[in-house]
């Protein structure tokens, strides 16, 4: 008995360290088509979707999942005990991921957020996180298709590759409203050593140039 | 013989289970949500100027009143225009505020974020400033943190506070009113307390264009267990 709690212990001290940055790269997206349902998919949902998501770029919203997870500046991925932190240079909140064995909050107790609520536990050297209470502000277009909506739920694996030079992370979106059957992606980060100061966007919404480059051209 | 036997398992178990709880405990995890205490203000102002006095240099005093003055006379807002070039972040407001803030700690780096979704970064990797005085460095409000840990204290030392680029923010104000800027150097001692519920922070500010001499305060915080992020947009 003394053994086997011993061994579990000794299990649980042992899984890898994630932290790093991450920075994807041209061959890091392996993404394929999302089934859409017929309402996401018609032309005036698409048009929408982007004129959505180009308003928030342009208001400087917090981006959100998952335009954090694919952003082409690196990630920082922080790693303690009980709860991960991403940090990116959009702007963004720094997403959480608690992994202290704690539950989702209710809906009641829970302000929707552009990151969602993320808990995360691990099964051998791979960290499954679980998010949902997303909210539908930000940047919602999801790679392959599709946005992120409050009523989405995602699920990610996260585990290190090439001796840990390399993060996959897949990540499986469902949403009856939104996909006709849940849609999985993966990308393959590559670690770098420094982030180049500073390490946030300055974004000014009031630029009417930026505003200009962003919103023209969308009723095409 | 049986009996010794089963006595050597437990100490080998307890041996592993010593070493493992070893490795886990070393050094300082500050990780968690931390609400500062405020012992009621009545204000955010009056809560920021909540410390010691500072020591100012005349200059910078002269500058307080002429600002305290201007607001007096109801220039209270700003509407210079937002620029790019504009340091994102700032130090003394972020480590004051209301809000509480989130910290991870890892091993190379510690990264607390605050209510507007920005963070601020202490590197624990053993780098030095050097890269603060790189060609096409830029400076953000929350300056440049190194850390390491000493016994049970996490040890901070920042430089590189941004040179203020605009009308909209002139200066970045500390609390009771000094100044933090590319010559100010800012000491942090990060402490827990009370089993890790509770957490201390002491700033010691430094900077001759400024101070007279090192402005020292504490800010206390409590830990929030199950408290939930915000996000402010």
């Amino acid at each position: 008995m003394l053994l086997i709690l011993a061994a579990a212990h000794m299990t649980a001290q042992t899984h890898p360290d994630l932290s790093g940055y991450w920075e994807l790269r041209y061959d890091s997206m392996a993404v394929g088509v999302a089934s859409l349902t017929a309402a996401m998919s018609g032309r005036d949902a698409i048009k929408a979707q982007v004129r959505h998501d180009a308003e928030a770029i342009r208001r400087c919203t917090n981006i959100g999942i998952p335009a954090i997870m694919g952003d082409r500046s690196a990630i920082d991925l922080r790693q303690s005990p009980t709860v991960t932190a991403i940090a990116a240079k959009p702007p963004s909140s720094m997403r959480y991921i608690y992994t202290d064995g704690r539950k989702h909050p209710s809906k009641d107790d829970y302000d929707p957020t552009t990151n969602g609520h993320s808990i995360g536990h691990w099964d051998g050297d791979t960290l499954i996180v679980d998010t949902i209470l997303f909210n539908g502000s930000g940047v919602t277009r999801i790679p392959g298709g599709g946005v992120r909506t409050p009523d989405s739920h995602l699920v990610e694996r996260y585990r290190l590759l090439a001796g840990g030079n390399r993060l996959a992370v897949t990540f499986t979106w469902e949403d009856p409203k939104t996909f006709e059957k849940p849609h999985t992606y993966e990308f393959r980060y590559y670690r770098i050593d420094r982030i180049a100061e500073p390490r946030m966007y300055n974004c000014n919404p009031n630029d009417p140039e930026r505003a200009k480059f962003l919103l023209e051209g969308l009723e095409n | 013989m049986r009996t010794q036997r089963t006595l050597a398992k437990i100490v080998w178990v307890l041996t592993l289970l010593a070493g493992q709880a070893g490795s886990q405990s070393k050094g300082l995890d500050i990780s968690g949500m931390w609400l500062v205490q405020d012992p009621g203000s009545g204000s955010f102002t009056d809560w920021f100027n909540n410390v010691p006095k500072p020591k100012l240099r005349p200059d910078v005093i002269k500058d307080n009143e002429a600002q305290a003055a201007s607001e007096a006379a109801g220039n209270v807002v700003n509407t210079a225009p937002r620029l790019e070039t504009c340091p994102v972040g700032n130090f003394p407001l972020m480590m004051a505020s209301s809000p509480a803030l989130n910290i991870v700690q890892s091993r190379d780096e510690v990264l607390i974020g605050a209510e507007a979704g920005r963070a601020r970064f202490i590197y624990m990797d053993g780098r030095d400033h050097s890269e603060t005085k790189a060609q096409g460095y830029r400076a953000s409000g929350f300056g440049h943190s190194i850390g390491h840990i000493e016994g049970e204290t996490l040890v901070v030392d920042t430089v590189a506070f941004p040179t203020i680029c605009d009308n909209r923010h002139p200066v970045m104000v500390t609390p009771g009113g000094g100044r933090a800027r590319s010559t100010t150097h800012l000491a942090e001692r990060f402490r827990l307390a009370d089993n890790g519920e509770e957490m201390s922070i002491t700033f010691t500010w430094e900077d001759p264009t400024v101070f007279l001499e090192p402005h020292t305060y504490t800010y206390r915080f409590k830990k929030l267990p199950e408290a939930h992020p915000f996000e402010n947009n």
